[in-house]
């Protein structure tokens, strides 16, 4: 089955967690990270602006110092943050230098939502470097980030991006293949929801109950990202990420993932 | 042995060679004294300025400050570049770093201070040098973006350091209170910089050599131009 006609889409937020980066022992998965650069320089050669929102510092992080656990200590994470996001953008930098596309680092914390002068300058920062052709990739800036600017989580960071620089529609890359209507492990009637029209307390409360453990991300941040993206009137897609080519899939209208549908805004921005 | 946290912040065209592009014997050098440094046991943080210049020249752009978001644009690509450049420089002396992007608005809540401190802290301690830089990408005002003379200062003070040790080719102008007795040194050559650091790893050895001249407070540094 044909989606809405998604040919007139042409700037684009691609959301990838840590679950897609990373094989489950914590290690970078360089295979599909090099497919996913291959994928998003593909599109900018197709014409479109790509925006890629990455997780995955303090994992990086904790692996070039060998830690086998996962730390809980804020400070810990902060410190690994700074040393794995240089390492990320490093492989970044390398993966999508093979296929000649030029990429840039941007860090932030929620304060650019907030402050004006922030929201004015990180979005034309962005807008220029959409222009030039540029992918910027994006994070928190985790090693700042106190309880007062702090995003929370890389849905809802990448949603406000999508916001911030007028995306026309969010892709969610996860390591399940949409929103289903229970969860798949223990209920085998359940089936996966192809397309939403607006977030309802059903809604919200099938992403909190018994299925909002499938996904490490879990199904909460992204519906919540997901009412962000909607109020501002951009398409939104929950697919699996295993396979980073399917955002081809997804620019295609082809059915895949779970849909987001954004009603028609009057005026944008 | 005194334990000692140095800040150093260098500019970008300390750097460069004669062509304007970034001199591999330098960063090679400069990775070298400051793991050495942090190998003898001082506790360094590494504040440096290069992400416009690196990326307007990866873009064949001009430095052009007129154009305040083609420079901010820049900044955000060539940070990446510069992070990339020094984790490979460092890596050679088996040294890992790790990318701190400020605001100046760090200094102004306490909790921002403290939750800085604490990732200062935290990196020292896990034998990491934080190489530090304005997250350009974001500042709010013009000032923040060509010059981190102030960010270094900051650094300093939020990291309790005993010494900062500044390269710069301009004179600087900026009006800067002594604070907490902190060391600095000002140097003006790339020459400079190094010979000063050999000295900082002697100086900061129970034995000082006699002929280092250690200005008392930053306050010496504004009545030195």
């Amino acid at each position: 089955m044909e989606r809405k006609d998604f040919k007139n889409i042409k700037r684009v937020v691609v959301k990838v967690g840590t679950s897609t980066l990373s094989y489950r022992n914590g290690r970078l998965n360089f295979q599909r990270m090099e497919k996913l650069a291959y994928t998003l320089s593909a599109l900018r050669s197709k014409g479109y602006q790509v925006v890629l929102v990455s997780s995955g510092a303090i994992g990086v992080g904790a692996g070039r110092l060998g830690l086998v656990e996962k730390p809980s200590e804020t400070s810990v994470k902060q410190a690994l943050a700074a040393l794995g996001q240089a390492q990320l953008m490093k492989i970044y930098q390398k993966m999508f230098e093979e296929y000649n596309q030029v990429v840039a680092q941007v860090l932030l914390t929620k304060d650019v939502m907030i402050i004006p002068q922030r929201h004015a300058n990180a979005q034309n920062t962005l807008f220029r470097l959409l222009e030039m052709g540029i992918i910027p990739i994006i994070n928190e800036n985790d090693t700042i980030s106190t309880d007062e600017i702090v995003f929370g989580d890389n849905d809802t960071l990448s949603a406000m991006v999508a916001t911030l620089v007028e995306a026309d529609m969010l892709i969610l890359l996860s390591d399940i293949d949409g929103l289903y209507s229970a969860d798949p492990k223990t209920d085998s009637s359940a089936s996966i929801i192809r397309s939403v029209s607006g977030i309802t307390p059903e809604l919200e409360k099938l992403a909190t109950g018994a299925g909002s453990s499938f996904g490490t991300g879990g199904m909460v941040t992204k519906i919540s990202a997901a009412k962000i993206t909607l109020a501002a009137g951009i398409d939104t897609i929950i697919t699996n990420g295993d396979e980073p080519s399917v955002v081809f899939d997804v620019l295609d209208g082809k059915e895949v993932g779970t849909h987001f549908i954004a009603e028609k805004v009057a005026v944008k921005g | 042995m005194k334990k000692g946290r140095i800040v150093v912040r260098i500019e970008i065209s300390t750097l460069l060679d004669g062509k304007g592009k970034l001199s591999h014997r330098k960063m090679d050098r400069l990775a070298m004294v400051l793991t050495n440094l942090q190998n003898s046991g001082k506790d360094l943080l590494l504040v440096s300025s290069g992400a416009i210049v690196l990326g307007t020249d990866k873009l064949n752009m001009k430095v052009d400050m007129t154009d305040l978001t083609g420079m901010m644009a820049a900044a955000a690509i060539g940070q990446a570049e510069l992070i990339t450049l020094y984790q490979k420089y460092f890596d050679q002396y088996n040294q890992k770093v790790a990318q701190v992007l400020l605001t100046t608005d760090i200094m102004d809540r306490p909790s921002r201070i403290a939750n800085t401190q604490n990732t200062f802290d935290k990196l020292l301690e896990m034998g990491l040098i934080p190489v530090i830089n304005e997250n350009d990408a974001v500042s709010t005002s013009d000032i923040e973006l060509d010059d981190n003379y102030p960010l270094a200062m900051n650094v300093a003070t939020v990291a309790k350091a005993d010494m900062i040790l500044i390269k710069s080719d301009v004179n600087s102008n900026y009006i800067i209170q002594p604070r907490n007795n902190m060391g600095a040194i000002l140097v003006h050559s790339e020459q400079e910089l190094f010979n000063k650091l050999d000295e900082v790893c002697l100086y900061l050895k129970d034995e000082p050599k006699q002929e280092f001249v250690f200005p008392q407070s930053i306050g010496d540094l504004i009545f030195e131009n």
